[in-house]
């Protein structure tokens, strides 16, 4: 949208195709780049097109032609002042103020925190939130700005965030600004420790669990200060019960609810919804002998602490409970040794070949989360670095491109065919069925944390994230 | 007579939003004057396929006298990806039809 808006300023009237669900989303769009009068058509999303076209048509034209309104004519000024203090009570009518609720007509009706994820909060007062700026040294006015520079995705860097150092984070969806003792305020709700306001500055240079608007899925925090903050680094590490990983796990939606103004149906046009919620270590200390940490492979010193944030594609889970993964590993038994035809024949073995139709067939490269038992049988078989793993998954993930037009990303990633194939530097139309592809699309686009404890589960989640925020900066 | 329960002073968690200049829609085009215009249509990254391969045919058809020129946005969730007009197109286009948005 913010490209888009600029025709219309210059003065080319335009006329937009969106869906009939994405209305509201459009308006907002539209409004935070100054044109909220932009006119749009709405597609069908059931009619086919060929159908549906005869419909659109009219509707387009009408668009270019029809005179504009003294409403769409208009020039203004959008503002919402920002106010320090937001409600004065005693500590009940606090909670009951911060934990007020919004019909939203799009959402059938349901019901929207105006402050919150939903939950009740700590009520982020004055005193407690000067307890919670303890744990910085950063002013409270401070702006959250890029403490270094950063390659910011397209999107965010479209909706106002440049990435470089000095300059605003905007949150997305609304491009709002935040200062650090808002970053403290949230961190009160959260439930947060002072300790942990590093951490949560990070967390905030990062786009704030907004994402490109509609949210992330988690943050994995490498280097000592896990530890040192307390965050759990063994079993159930994504369950309830530890104060660090959840409650900053918290914070991000918080930031994404308050930060970048969230509302489902009304600018934000995802489906289930980021599930944020989640903080977790690195277990840097479980790495095999030459395997580098998190922190390393973004390019920081292995004692340094930075926080990376995961894709948002949603996770997967490889589960071989109860005893298939460990017998397959330690006597060459179960349906996994069957497959890979090393039945009776104990390991070390690749459990990564077992499950390649899954990160091939999901088409694009992949975040494993690789408990420590398996990572160590992944370096005893023979992958004596990450760099080896992220590469034989590369080259393992090439096929004939006939196949590889049977999978549904490819569409979009190659603009429906009428790109470049990149190994080859020839249109796609040009190449011959036979030609070997990778579906994953360069050695890096994969990524291994070690992290957890037990065995037998591998969760694994699309794209590779090593853009780290450091929160040594934000101490 | 209870003493008065203590009152608090409670910070404000939402984002700063910036003052936004709002801007009026561009005149649009005599709906009796549309011969000899150009009309560009802009298909956006990797698809609405459905709809976006009948709609250049059909406006053709319909409108045989505008000069209709079909571009296809750069790959999806890149900043070209969005561009739906050059610069040198934009000298020459009297309007502007973009799909799908998202």
């Amino acid at each position: 949208m913010p490209t888009l808006s600029t025709y219309e300023k210059a003065g080319i009237p335009s006329a937009f195709v969106i869906f009939p669900d994405q209305q509201e989303c459009w308006k907002e769009a539209a409004r935070v780049v100054g044109l909220p009068a932009a006119r749009y058509v709405c597609e069908s999303r059931t009619i086919p097109g060929h159908i549906d076209v005869e419909r659109v048509i009219p509707e387009l034209m009408d668009a270019l032609t029809r005179p504009l309104t003294a409403e769409e004519k208009a020039r203004g000024r959008w503002e919402m002042p920002d106010k320090r203090i937001l409600f004065e009570g005693t500590l009940e009518e606090a909670e009951e103020f911060y934990q007020q609720e919004e019909i939203i007509p799009n959402l059938q009706n349901a019901l929207h925190s105006l402050y919150t994820d939903g939950l009740p909060i700590v009520v982020p007062t004055e005193e407690r939130v000067a307890a919670m700026l303890k744990g910085t040294s950063h002013k409270p006015n401070e702006l959250i700005v890029y403490q270094e520079d950063h390659r910011v995705g397209d999107r965010i860097f479209q909706m106002g965030s440049s990435g470089k150092k000095g300059e605003p984070v905007r949150f997305m969806p609304m491009r709002r600004t935040a200062t650090v003792e808002k970053i403290a305020t949230i961190g009160v709700m959260a439930g947060c420790k002072p300790e942990f306001m590093p951490v949560l500055l990070a967390m905030a240079e990062s786009g704030g669990g907004c994402g490109d608007g509609r949210g992330g899925s988690g943050y994995c925090i490498s280097g000592p200060i896990a530890r040192e903050i307390g965050m759990n680094f063994d079993v159930n590490l994504l369950g309830p019960g530890n104060r660090a990983n959840k409650s900053m796990g918290r914070a991000s939606d918080l930031m994404w609810r308050n930060l970048g103004g969230e509302i489902p149906s009304v600018n934000n046009c995802g489906v289930f919804g980021g599930p944020t919620g989640n903080c977790f270590p690195e277990n840097a200390e479980a790495l095999p002998p030459g395997w580098k940490g998190l922190n390393e492979e973004c390019g920081f010193d292995k004692n340094q602490n930075v926080l990376v944030r995961m894709g948002a594609s949603g996770g997967r889970s490889g589960s071989w409970m109860p005893g298939q993964y460990r017998e397959f590993q330690k006597s060459g038994h179960s349906g996994i040794a069957r497959r890979l035809g090393v039945k009776g024949i104990p390991g070390p073995h690749n459990i990564l070949e077992y499950i390649r139709s899954f990160w091939v067939d999901g088409e694009g490269g992949f975040t494993f989360f690789m408990l420590p038992e398996i990572a160590m049988h992944m370096y005893e078989y023979g992958f004596k670095s990450k760099d080896a793993i992220y590469e034989y998954m590369y080259k393992r993930s090439f096929m004939p491109l006939k196949e590889y037009r049977l999978h549904s990303v490819p569409d979009v990633w190659t603009n429906a065919w009428k790109g470049i194939e990149p190994t080859s530097g020839k249109h796609w139309m040009e190449l011959p069925e036979d030609y070997m592809v990778p579906a994953c699309p360069s050695p890096m686009a994969n990524c291994i944390i070690v992290m957890g404890a037990g065995e037998e589960q591998l969760p694994y989640t699309g794209g590779a994230s090593r853009d780290a925020y450091s929160v040594d900066a934000w101490r | 007579m209870p003493a008065k329960e203590k009152t608090y002073k409670c910070l404000n968690p939402v984002g700063i939003q910036e003052s936004v200049d709002l801007f009026p829609l561009a005149p649009r085009l005599d709906k009796n004057k549309l011969d000899g215009k150009t009309i560009y249509i802009s298909v956006g990254a990797g698809g609405e396929q459905g709809l976006m391969i009948p709609l250049p045919r059909r406006l053709q058809a319909l409108y045989p006298n505008i000069n209709w020129k079909v571009t296809y946005a750069a790959p999806h969730r890149t900043i070209a990806g969005s561009i739906a007009l050059t610069e040198e197109e934009m000298k020459t286009a009297d309007a502007l039809i973009r799909g799908v948005v998202w």
